[in-house]
């Protein structure tokens, strides 16, 4: 009898899951270079439940011996979608959008003492000041952004104008002189399914799939001449509201429905309670 | 006592089971390639209820002969024979990822056929489903929601190292210019099939083997990459179903009660002293 409501209390807290991913997304609905992420259902075990193996019992059946009942739902993996989100201009100097596919920007994180090398869409780039009257190119997080050689850009202050060319060329202007001062690095994820979320906005390749390959077959480094980027832009997250509305409805109905599952259980187990 | 108590709860018992078929259905209806269950009802075996009594023949030894007569079949109950899953395609959805698949099933040479991806589960056994919501773990390889390997045609995993792929309607994976056909599997009577858990279907033991799919005339089908198969479960419908089994549930209740009445009456009433 409890079958009814372990299947739909179970089945409930996955939906819940479901909701929090959606939730992320829709939060992540405005944040730049976001890629939306998207959960399944798959269902419980079934449990075998052996009825009387009696030869009347047979006549018309169409499946095997027993009865078999599912015990609810569970949520599967997240899945990224690495679709290409809109370009949204902006004519703001620092802000960069790439236009290939599968090509992200080096990102040098510090976490607890592990430097790491990370990858993001995200194009939206400041200057920050360092030591020495100098100024580094870093992502809205703070951490700076590789430049060719895997170095972070660092470029000297009192610049007139900075702009970043179409070939990740980083054009400064001082005293009416352009000159070419850096070089934004971008890598090819050459197997996009690797990667992995590592918050903040970046993508991180797990132990196990650098156990399996080595870096440079997972990420492959783009030369000067298959670099494409658009200035003055950036990409928007491919997060689409409408269908995010949808699934939220669609989660939050669903459940209702296994609320209203309880509660009938409830009622019959007050009908078994009246018979006497 | 008396028989229709037994009867009675029979009903609710019966009930119960069908409410937690459907319930275990609603908690499936966003599962992807989910098939609902149905429940079935059956009547108890039916019984010859006869009449047993002594005639007394008014001669001079005053014989009594003991007579039959059968009064007719009557059935005991109601119990749930079995659950059988609904094969009915489920409408597709879009996506727009690439790992998720949809199987798409066109005409089919017998009636009830239905086909499946093939995958291998923990012990290496191969599982039919119908849930294309795969994903590629951190070995490259082509594996379901839930871990399990997807089976290319010869019975091997599949390894996309990770890479982007595109899947052909005929259900080819083009994989770097390699082309990696991916196993789907017929079979002419899907009742065979056993649901595992997992949305695993396994085939029972003496159960007829599955055929490849691409080899049997007259069968249509193809594979829809960026989209997922939907549960075929109808929430509208199940709730339905679960309200009118709530009220037969009810009845039989009331039914009990009103046998407890007549029980009492004849513990209570008859025969009352004083």
């Amino acid at each position: 009898m409890t079958r009814m409501t372990f299947q739909a209390a179970a089945t409930m807290g996955q939906l819940q899951k479901r909701l929090d991913n959606i939730g992320n997304n829709i939060a992540n609905s405005n944040t730049v270079g976001y890629k939306n992420r998207d959960a399944n259902f798959s269902s419980l075990l079934s449990q075998q439940i052996n009825t009387e193996p009696d030869p009347t019992n047979q006549i018309g059946r169409l499946t095997p011996d027993g009865l078999r009942v599912g015990s609810g739902a569970k949520l599967g993996h997240t899945n990224i979608n690495f679709g290409q989100g809109s370009l949204q201009r902006t004519d703001r100097n620092l802000d960069v959008a790439l236009l290939e596919d599968n090509h992200l920007f080096q990102v040098a994180v510090n976490e607890n003492g592990v430097e790491e090398v990370r990858y993001t869409r995200a194009g939206n780039f400041y200057l920050t000041p360092v030591e020495g009257e100098q100024v580094m190119l870093v992502t809205s997080d703070g951490n700076p952004v590789l430049g060719q050689g895997g170095d972070p850009i660092v470029l000297a202050n009192n610049m007139d104008d900075l702009k970043i060319e179409e070939n990740g060329q980083i054009n400064v202007t001082r005293n009416g002189v352009q000159m070419i001062e850096g070089e934004l690095a971008v890598v090819e994820a050459v197997r996009p399914r690797l990667l992995e979320a590592a918050g903040n906005n970046l993508f991180r390749l797990s132990e196990q799939s650098l156990e399996n390959y080595p870096l440079e077959e997972i990420i492959n480094g783009v030369g000067f001449a298959d670099k494409n980027m658009e200035s003055g832009a950036i990409e928007a997250s491919n997060v689409d509201i409408g269908k995010q509305q949808t699934d939220m409805i669609e989660t939050q109905r669903a459940y209702q429905f296994n609320a209203r599952t309880i509660s009938m259980h409830d009622q019959m187990k007050g009908l078994i309670n009246q018979l006497r | 006592m008396l028989r229709g108590f037994y009867t009675a709860t029979n009903g609710m018992m019966a009930q119960q089971r069908r409410q937690e078929v459907l319930s275990n259905n609603i908690t499936n209806a966003q599962t992807p390639g989910y098939k609902q269950d149905q429940a079935t009802l059956r009547s108890f075996p039916e019984l010859l209820i006869q009449r047993m009594e002594n005639r007394d023949i008014p001669n001079s030894q005053n014989t009594t002969v003991p007579t039959m007569t059968e009064i007719g079949a009557i059935n005991s109950g109601v119990y749930v024979q079995e659950t059988i899953p609904d094969f009915v395609q489920g409408s597709l959805r879009e996506t727009g990822i690439s790992t998720d698949m949809a199987l798409v099933q066109g005409e089919t040479p017998d009636e009830e056929g239905s086909i499946f991806f093939n995958v291998q589960n923990a012990e290496g056994e191969v599982r039919y489903t119908r849930n294309g919501n795969f994903t590629v773990d951190g070995q490259g390889n082509l594996t379901t929601n839930q871990g399990h390997y997807v089976l290319d045609e010869t019975g091997n995993p599949i390894n996309t190292d990770g890479l982007d792929f595109t899947v052909t309607p005929e259900g080819v994976l083009e994989l770097d210019g390699a082309e990696v056909p991916l196993a789907v599997s017929y079979t002419a009577n899907p009742n065979d099939l056993v649901k595992n858990g997992q949305d695993l279907f396994e085939l029972n033991e003496d159960g007829e083997a599955l055929i490849d799919a691409r080899g049997v005339a007259g069968l249509q089908f193809n594979v829809q990459q960026n989209h997922l198969e939907n549960s075929n479960v109808d929430a509208a419908q199940t709730m339905t179903d679960m309200m009118q089994a709530y009220r037969s549930f009810e009845a039989n209740q009331k039914v009990v009660q009103q046998y407890d009445r007549s029980l009492d009456k004849a513990v209570n009433e008859i025969a009352r002293l004083g």
